[in-house]
């Protein structure tokens, strides 16, 4: 060992000579070590693998098979709307929508934007505005967002070609509604649009999807639940980046949404809507009084069970503006408030969800109510002069030329206000006990609340009283004592339906359907019944019908109210009557009333409140048996005989020349 | 016999490279059969494997050039077991300086690909000296230390073999390919281990690796010194969590796992195994082909592998300890460690239950330059077996 165990130190070691080598016991031992080394690893290379497939396979398999199957939905599509006769008002087209899967979408942020901006490019959608739709729905990377709805047949084609280029792009069908009649009716049969955040949160637990699409206003709205059906599901097979691997299969059929039939006749519908441009563009011509007229309503019923036969609201717009591409410019006048200023709001539906004052149209009411209040008789005789003077306050009539004693017959039908003043200084002396039974009956005739009708927004209007007036003029918000108390003025006032009264179209038309029909409140409802859609066109199979609710009886005495009907024939038959001008020559006996009420109304462009006239007519007939009854509102249009009689008078005219509405009308 | 060799063997000593020239039939007679088998068995079946495993990939399977490659490593199989390892052992220097200079040239020039510069475009195939350089490594390493065999007990040799072993680590780190470093260190490891390093040095290496794996992953990026690029860190620690971040760096851990266990007992099938073919299972047929194997062929299919696996470790280590010098067991000793770590670190992966490293798996994982050095590692392997018998230094 000695030599060799250092063989440079003087000569090199003769290969021959050197120690031959042999496995020393070290390199056994080690080799050994190795060896067990390996034994471990793959005992636990085998101990992982039965662990995985063996004990948690069945997990691992539904886990696998839960990567690769998606369940989408299949969009059932929406019911149409239907008018009283069955005639399509609203119905669908299908479309082509782009839906973003985001859990499908590239995971770096840089090939992410390229790709969102490649969509923006195509659809015309900013990324910004996809950016904050999938940060909305960012919990749930499993939900699509829908990017646009009712694509173009180019914008199919790119996307199709370009599939790959889109991963978590994905084209569905889809339906978009469609309106055959255009503007027609557009406030009351209101929009779709996708679900809002809030909406979703309040609507998840019926089974509402953030995709959804819901009705956002009017019946569309009221009666979504029945008009949206029922989705279907199917399954599709997908590979890692999203894209469809094979058929899709069906799992469950979508049921399509019912049709739901309104009381709506389209021919009345319309008749009102051309009646309210009718009324706007006489009120312009008549003079200074309605040079600023620029807006309106109509509201035809039946008094009989309240049934909407017309609601038109005047501007209008077209509910198409919403369906599929948004643009934003035709989306401007409902959605931006400058725009929407500036075009009078055309998003309103003025029949409901407006409220005026009544002026002289409320005259009604105060008579009755005085009638009740054995404040005054039918036949007694009150001076009706230029001007009326009580509590050192002059209140003027609304015509200087006349000077003479009149009951209440005349004094509806020729409007006289120093009567009404009169009768408002009687409930204003009333013993504090006796409360304010003008309101009160003005109350038990609907007004002051909501008409509770199947259709959104609807706002309640205002009756003043004595608490109101305390509670909205609160001290702590430095009123004095002058603004809290109730002043004879007011009372005086409210008579003639001035002041701080304010009234929907819709709750007036059900006052004088009240006056119509002996006395009986009626519930005006706008849906008639729901039906299976396959059915449309063939006799309907009704699933559930609304129908009229009972009119209320309010209680009014029947003799009371016969002068007040009396009085209202009067007012357009009788040489002295508001509108006999209008309707004295129509052949069928229409009564009603004008109204021209006074309101501070600020108009784009002034800088000070104008006080302008609003121009009310009010009515129904036949006389005898009355079957609709009509209330126009003509937006400061001045008189209420030169803008909104004429304008009512169109409906009556239509009305009547369908066949069959002389007697009695067609309703079931 | 001569009295010349009787006399030799009298004196205990062989003639020297007695059996200089190995005839054919000398070959044949001497091949370790069972390692041959194996090797057969493990290529057959990965081929097959691999077949199944990219029938749907976009570009079809990949089975015909995974068998050019088989075919080309085989040849070399061939010629490695022509060459006396002890050629290797005196080309020590220029393997050791050539592989360095592919390095530095792939770290300059190579092509960028995937964020990190592994490969040369030579035309028709592009070519991944990080992964040929691992059996040159070994190579040239064990010829280092194997030098210094005599003073094996100082703790001179085992640093000079440390210096030479971890310049080539840190150019593989840097390209950055940590996987392929970690094979690296496996072998340098293997290699000390094999020539005999004392266990004490040892211990003081373990440490020093331990508390540098440590510093790497938590300590220095908690001091704000990122060694580790954010996402190789996340892919080596996120195996011990992967349902913290599954969209993010343990999505592909996930996926894998679920194919392994999608797989059960008997497998899915090319068609069932959804994983794999709707591409849930991302790089399935290179770094996760355990991973699809196990979901197309269950608990069974993926213990054939394993079992074949195991086949050749056994064999690699009976040569270890019967190699003809001790260069020939430190070079035996280096590969055979390198194939057990490769297997255990990229089948473990995709079981999560090692780090997530672009280890390919020998043998299956598609990839030519990963095919032909292990086909080259056995053939070294049997060259060694080959000269089993004759004198060497010691």
């Amino acid at each position: 060992m000695a030599s060799s165990n250092a063989p440079g130190r003087f000569l090199p070691g003769d290969p021959r000579t050197t120690e031959p080598y042999r496995l020393t016991p070290q390199l056994a031992l080690r080799v050994a070590i190795l060896a067990f080394l390996a034994l471990g690893v793959f005992a636990l290379l085998f101990l992982r693998l039965w662990a995985l497939e063996v004990l948690a396979g069945d997990r691992y398999l539904a886990q696998a098979n839960d990567n690769r199957v998606r369940t989408i939905r299949v969009e059932a599509p929406r019911g149409p709307v239907l008018d009283r006769n069955g005639l399509l008002l609203v119905t669908n087209v299908p479309g082509t929508r782009v839906e973003l899967w985001p859990a499908d979408l590239p995971k770096s942020w840089p090939a992410q934007r390229k790709e969102l901006r490649a969509l923006a490019e195509v659809t015309g959608v900013t990324v910004k505005e996809m950016l904050t739709q999938l940060s909305r729905h960012g919990q749930d990377p499993l939900t699509p967002i829908i990017v646009q709805n009712g694509l173009h047949q180019d914008q199919i084609f790119y996307l199709n070609e370009h599939g790959s280029d889109f991963p978590g792009v994905r084209l569905q069908d889809s339906y978009l509604r469609r309106y055959p009649y255009q503007s027609l009716a557009a406030q009351v049969l209101g929009y779709v649009g996708q679900i809002s955040a809030g909406e979703y949160k309040a609507l998840r637990h019926k089974g509402y999807v953030p995709t959804d699409s819901i009705g956002q206003a009017g019946i569309e709205s009221t009666y979504d639940t029945y008009l949206r059906g029922k989705d279907g599901k199917a399954q599709l097979t997908v590979d890692s980046r999203g894209r469809p691997k094979g058929p899709t299969t069906s799992q469950t059929q979508f049921s399509p949404g019912d049709a739901l039939r309104l009381t709506i006749d389209i021919k009345l519908q319309r008749a009102a809507e051309q009646a309210l441009r009718e009324g706007v563009r006489l009120a312009r011509l008549s003079g200074i009084q309605g040079q600023h007229a620029d807006g309106g309503a109509i509201v035809a019923l039946s008094p009989k069970d309240g049934a909407v036969l017309a609601m038109a609201s005047y501007p209008t717009y077209q509910p198409s503006i919403y369906v599929g591409r948004k643009d934003a410019k035709k989306l401007a006048p409902v959605l931006d408030p400058k725009v929407a200023t500036a075009a009078n709001f055309p998003g309103i539906n003025r029949a409901i969800d407006a409220a005026y004052p009544p002026g002289s149209t409320f005259k009604p009411v105060t008579a009755l109510a005085a009638m009740q209040e054995n404040l005054m008789r039918p036949y007694e005789v009150l001076p009706c002069t230029p001007t009326y003077t009580a509590y050192k306050q002059k209140f003027s009539n609304w015509t200087p030329l006349i000077n003479t004693g009149m009951d209440l017959q005349r004094a509806l039908a020729q409007s006289c206000d120093t009567y009404f003043y009169e009768l408002g200084r009687r409930f204003y002396v009333l013993p504090a006990d006796r409360g304010h039974p003008l309101q009160g009956w003005a109350n038990r005739f609907g007004l002051g609340e909501t008409t509770q009708i199947d259709a959104s927004p609807e706002v309640a209007g205002l009756m003043p009283t004595p608490e109101w007036r305390r509670k909205a003029y609160p001290a702590s918000q430095g009123y004095g004592i002058i603004d809290r108390i109730w002043k004879p003025g007011y009372s005086i006032q409210l008579a003639i339906g001035q002041g701080q009264m304010l009234v929907t179209p819709l709750q007036m038309t059900r006052l004088y359907a009240l006056i119509a029909n002996g006395g009986k409140l009626v519930t005006p409802h706008l849906a008639d019944d729901v039906e299976l859609t396959s059915s449309v066109g063939k006799p309907a199979r009704i699933l559930r019908r609304f129908g009229a609710q009972p009119a209320q009886p309010t209680g009014v005495d029947p003799t009371a109210l016969r002068y007040v009907q009396q009085g209202l024939e009067e007012a357009t038959h009788a040489s002295f009557g508001t509108s006999s001008g209008v309707f004295g020559k129509f052949p069928i006996d229409i009564a009603g009333k004008t109204g021209s009420a006074e309101k501070n109304v600020t108009l784009p462009g002034y800088p000070h409140p104008l006080n302008l006239t609003q121009s009310w007519w009010c009515g129904y007939g036949p006389f005898d048996a009355p079957t609709i009854v009509v209330c126009a509102v003509i937006e400061n249009g001045g008189h209420g005989g030169s803008a909104a009689a004429p304008a009512a008078l169109k409906v009556f005219e239509q009305y009547f020349a369908t066949s069959g509405n002389t007697t009695s009308h067609a309703s079931d | 016999m001569s009295i010349e060799a009787v006399d030799a063997r009298g004196r205990g000593l062989r003639a020297h490279r007695q059996a200089e020239a190995v005839g054919l039939g000398g070959v044949l007679r001497r091949l370790d059969w069972l390692l041959l088998l194996a090797l057969a068995g493990v290529v057959g079946y990965g081929l097959w494997a691999i077949d199944g495993i990219t029938r749907h990939d976009p570009g079809g399977s990949a089975v015909t050039r995974q068998g050019l490659y088989v075919f080309v490593g085989a040849l070399l199989f061939a010629a490695a077991l022509l060459v006396d390892p002890d050629r290797y052992f005196q080309l020590r220097r220029p393997i050791y300086f050539g592989t360095l200079g592919l390095m530095l040239f792939v770290l300059v020039a190579g092509a960028a690909t995937r964020g990190s510069r592994r490969w040369i475009d030579v035309g028709f195939f592009t070519f991944q000296p990080s992964e040929f350089g691992k059996v040159l490594f070994v190579l040239a390493l064990a010829g280092f230390i194997a030098e210094r065999s005599r003073s094996i007990a100082s703790s001179r040799a085992p640093l000079a073999a440390l210096g030479y072993g971890l310049l080539p680590i840190v150019l593989v780190f840097l390209q950055p390919d940590i996987g392929t470093a970690l094979v690296y260190s496996a072998a340098l490891a293997a290699v000390l281990f094999v020539a005999g390093v004392r266990w004490l040095h040892l211990g003081v290496l373990a440490a020093v690796a331990v508390i540098g794996a440590l510093a790497v992953l938590w300590l220095l990026p908690a001091a704000g010194v990122n060694v580790l690029r954010p996402y190789q860190a996340a892919r080596l620690t996120g195996f011990t969590h992967p349902d913290n971040d599954p969209r993010g760096a343990t999505y592909n851990l996930r996926q894998s796992i679920t194919a392994v266990g999608a797989g059960g007992l008997r497998g899915r099938g090319v068609l069932g195994a959804t994983q794999t073919r709707l591409n849930y299972l991302p790089e399935h047929a290179t770094d996760f082909a355990f991973a699809s194997l196990a979901e197309e062929r269950g608990f069974f299919g993926a213990s054939i592998l394993l079992l074949l696996y195991l086949l050749v470790v056994w064999r690699a280590l009976k040569i270890v300890a019967g190699a003809g010098d001790l260069y020939c067991a430190v070079v035996a000793g280096g590969i055979a460690f390198m194939f057990l770590f490769q297997v255990f670190v990229n089948s473990a992966m995709t079981m999560g239950v090692a780090p997530i490293t672009g280890i390919p798996l020998p043998f299956v994982s598609v990839g030519g330059s990963s095919m032909i050095t292990n086909f080259l590692a056995i053939g070294i392997l049997q060259s060694i077996h080959l000269r089993r018998g004759q004198r060497r230094r010691g």
